[in-house]
């Protein structure tokens, strides 16, 4: 049974039972574990914290060398996590099928731009189990009532039924009710959004 | 926006294309800064880490603090994802009441029936009296009882609001700051005198309004600066990481050092377009 | 232009309304309730527990019962092929088109080595060591569309990702973590932080060391040579054209594999990483380095 030994360095705690044979991890105490490494006496068992004795420090510490500024950090910082989220690089294809965003949209009286994730805000939003299907466009910016207009027509034309929207302007997104998101994301596509 | 509001701004005749002044980034017309008499001002590109897609940057001038009166000493360009974003009202409110509950302890304590001194033995026997059968004098339903759901002392009402909705909330003020022109960004927080005096009777030359709130890049200011606002209750000087929606609102102007304002800037477009799983973790809260 | 842009005509309004203050400010209208405090016809007199019965008296049945009869959850008897599904290994897949999209959105470095470590890090895929996740699982999604050269390490692959992989000149490799390797794995700074020295990683268990010392699913304990008869043998059951890695100009970096006991390219069990001072410790003492060479 593994019993806490206190030490006077706060930090530093003991196994008692298994001193023979080093665990995984126990190395990283930096301490050696022999027999005699534990200078409080193996047979009595202290159950009690506060009536325990102080454990003296071990001298006897394991060998190592300190290197600064080691040719391995490069490999230390690959593991490290980012910063901010790596801005795309402009390629020939994309075999994923992701599509970049064009510099011709910023012209359009409208303009809807990609999340941090570089993609199309659009979404589709289910509710009461399934019965309820809304495809959001959000983080409009601009003329919102044009593109409500031009979404509508767009629609209209694909779907040959009406098309009922709800402009918010205050939370900026264009909800349409029914599912349209494909269709939706190729117009935003052909706008170069 | 409610409709009577809007029909009260139509009766106002308000045009709102001419009152904004919207310079494009990349405009080279510098002639007409360079004709006013000022000789050392900098009009420099900025290189955008975000650049502005869609909206345009906002265009501030760099004021000064050595004299009363006002002289420009430069344009400086604000980034719109933090100084021009939709206000949004409702998120600055509820930025508001976290920052007034989040702390807040309440202190009032009521004693239970088990704390109330006395009642442990029974008034009256169980039958016979006429009366009413008690158990206690002092039950919740006797004159001087314990309180059964009353407070308890020390209720914490801490509670995180989402990191975005934060993020929003500086975002807003800012804006909305910013387009009341209550938001004044200063080269330097250099005063020429450490009299209270001097900085009253800036603030009321230049007509900013009573209460002001200085926001300066690090910790540490010009010595004439911390002593005149000391002595001023209404001028209050923070360090940029201090920025908060309540201080904002509750002082009426805002002055921003220029390094002060890039940092803001910086920090929270960093925050804008990073994976920000980690921060918003740490106060999720486990619904088992 | 102007007065139909939603921010430009918000921020102009806001030009005309008197300064925002703590005073005129207010939440959207029906976002808060207000607390039913239990005095009074609302909310009061029964607060909510109906007439007499167990429901006023509190005094309910036990969650489940059904006054008598068979309940539900009694009601299905056990079947032996879930048994102890709860105990067994699971792998949370990303498919190669996933993969393809981080590569083509930049977010992840097709130049160095991958493993669960940098797939983690992009920032789209996350998995739970507590809770029985042993690593990723590879799947066929986006084989066909898949054309990077990948050097590519993962914990369970089937025969058709690799070819996907290797028809384009990459290299995959199927490696095992242990549960406590993979948390170091899933978040290595605060690892890192705790100034432990790195553990070696542990063998796979024994129902599973067939299949990572099998050549045909690339096991990171198998044999090259064999590795290489069924990389010849997987393009012709394929017809593709293996693609010669030797005159490969990142040759090095594709052939870069891991130590069966590292967890962590480039760094060997045994040191501790000091973030704040930019220095690894290294050990010395012969007794430690023979542990952790074992």
């Amino acid at each position: 049974m593994a019993t806490v030994w206190r030490s006077q360095c706060a930090f530093a705690r003991f196994f008692v039972g298994k001193t023979g044979r080093i665990l995984n991890n126990a190395a990283d105490l930096g301490i050696k574990l022999t027999p005699e490494s534990i200078s409080v006496s193996t047979t009595r068992s202290y159950s009690n914290y506060s009536h325990s004795p102080l454990v003296k420090k071990i001298k006897e510490q394991y060998d190592f060398e300190i290197e600064k500024n080691p040719p391995e950090w490069a490999y230390v910082e690959r593991l490290l996590p980012l910063e901010i989220i790596p801005p795309v690089q402009p390629k020939e294809t994309y075999p994923s099928g992701w599509i970049p965003p064009k510099e011709e949209a910023k012209d359009l009286p409208y303009f809807m731009p990609r999340t941090k994730n570089h993609e199309l805000p659009i979404y589709l939003v289910i509710t009461h189990k399934g019965q309820r299907k809304v495809s959001m466009l959000r983080k409009i910016e601009g003329d919102i009532w044009l593109m409500n207009d031009l979404i509508k027509e767009h629609l209209q034309k694909n779907f040959n039924r009406y098309i009922e929207t709800r402009v918010h302007e205050l939370g900026r997104f264009i909800e349409v009710k029914g599912d349209f998101v494909n269709s939706l994301r190729e117009w935003a596509y052909s706008k170069g959004f | 926006m409610s409709f009577s509001l809007i029909n009260a701004i139509r009766k106002l005749n308000i045009s709102t294309v001419s009152q904004i002044r919207l310079i494009s980034s990349g405009s080279t017309d510098v002639s007409n800064i360079n004709s006013h008499s000022n000789s050392d001002l900098n009009v420099t590109q900025k290189e955008w880490k975000f650049p502005p897609q869609f909206t345009k940057p906002r265009e501030v001038w760099i004021e000064n603090l050595d004299s009363i009166d006002e002289k420009k000493l430069g344009l400086f360009e604000l980034h719109p994802l933090v100084y021009a974003v939709l206000p949004r009202i409702d998120i600055i409110h509820r930025n508001v009441i976290w920052q007034r509950k989040f702390r807040w302890v309440s202190w009032a304590h009521t004693k239970t029936r088990a704390e109330v001194h006395g009642g442990g033995r029974k008034p009256w026997p169980q039958k016979g009296l006429g009366r009413a059968r008690h158990g206690s004098i002092r039950s919740p339903l006797w004159r001087g009882g314990g309180i059964v759901h009353g407070p308890r002392s020390g209720k914490t009402h801490f509670f995180m609001l989402p990191f975005h909705l934060r993020i929003h909330g500086l975002t807003s003020t800012l804006s909305a700051k910013f387009a009341q022109d209550d938001l004044h960004v200063v080269r330097n927080l250099e005063l020429p005198t450490e009299d209270p005096e001097y900085l009253a009777e800036l603030i009321e030359k230049r007509n900013w309004g009573p209460s002001v709130l200085i926001v300066d890049d690090n910790d540490y200011a010009p010595r004439n600066i911390t002593v005149a606002t000391e002595n001023l209750p209404h001028v209050n000087i923070i360090p940029f990481y201090g920025l908060n929606v309540y201080s904002m609102l509750k002082h009426d102007t805002l002055i921003i050092t220029q390094t002060a304002a890039e940092r803001i800037e910086e920090k929270i477009l960093q925050h804008l377009h990073s994976n920000t799983m980690p921060q918003q973790a740490k106060f999720k809260l486990n619904q088992v | 232009m102007g007065s139909r842009q939603i921010t430009e005509k918000s921020l102009a309004m806001l030009r005309s309304l008197p300064r925002l203050s703590l005073g005129n400010i207010r939440d959207n209208p029906g976002s808060r309730k207000n607390i039913k405090r239990g005095r009074g016809q609302h909310g009061g007199d029964k607060h909510g527990a109906g007439n007499k019965g167990s429901g006023q008296r509190q005094n309910y049945m036990r969650l489940g019962y059904e006054t008598g009869n068979n309940p539900f959850y009694l009601r299905m008897p056990h079947e032996h092929y879930y048994k102890g599904h709860h105990h067994r290994r699971q792998y949370p897949p990303i498919s190669l088109l996933e993969i393809q999209k981080l590569i083509d959105t930049n977010r992840l470095d097709i130049t160095k080595p991958i493993d669960i470590a940098s797939i983690v890090r992009s920032g789209l895929y996350n998995f739970f060591p507590d809770q029985k996740h042993f690593g990723i699982h590879l799947t066929d999604e986006g084989m066909d569309i898949f054309s990077a050269k990948v050097n590519i390490e993962v914990q369970w692959a089937s025969e058709q990702v690799i070819a996907a992989i290797e028809k384009n000149g990459g290299v995959i490799t199927t490696a095992y973590y242990d549960p406590h390797s993979l948390i170091l794995l899933k978040n290595p700074k605060s690892f890192f932080q705790t100034g432990q020295a790195i553990p070696r990683r542990m063998i796979p268990p024994p129902d599973v060391i067939e299949y990572y010392t099998s050549a045909e699913m690339r096991g990171y304990l198998a044999d090259p040579e064999k590795i290489s008869e069924e990389r010849l043998r997987l393009s012709q059951k394929y017809g593709y054209q293996l693609p010669i890695l030797e005159s490969d100009k990142n040759y090095n970096m594709l052939c870069e594999r891991k130590d069966p006991r590292q967890i962590f390219y480039g760094l060997e069990p045994g040191w501790v990483i000091n973030l704040r001072d930019k220095c690894i410790l290294k050990p010395k003492d012969e007794e430690l380095l023979q542990f952790y060479a074992s």
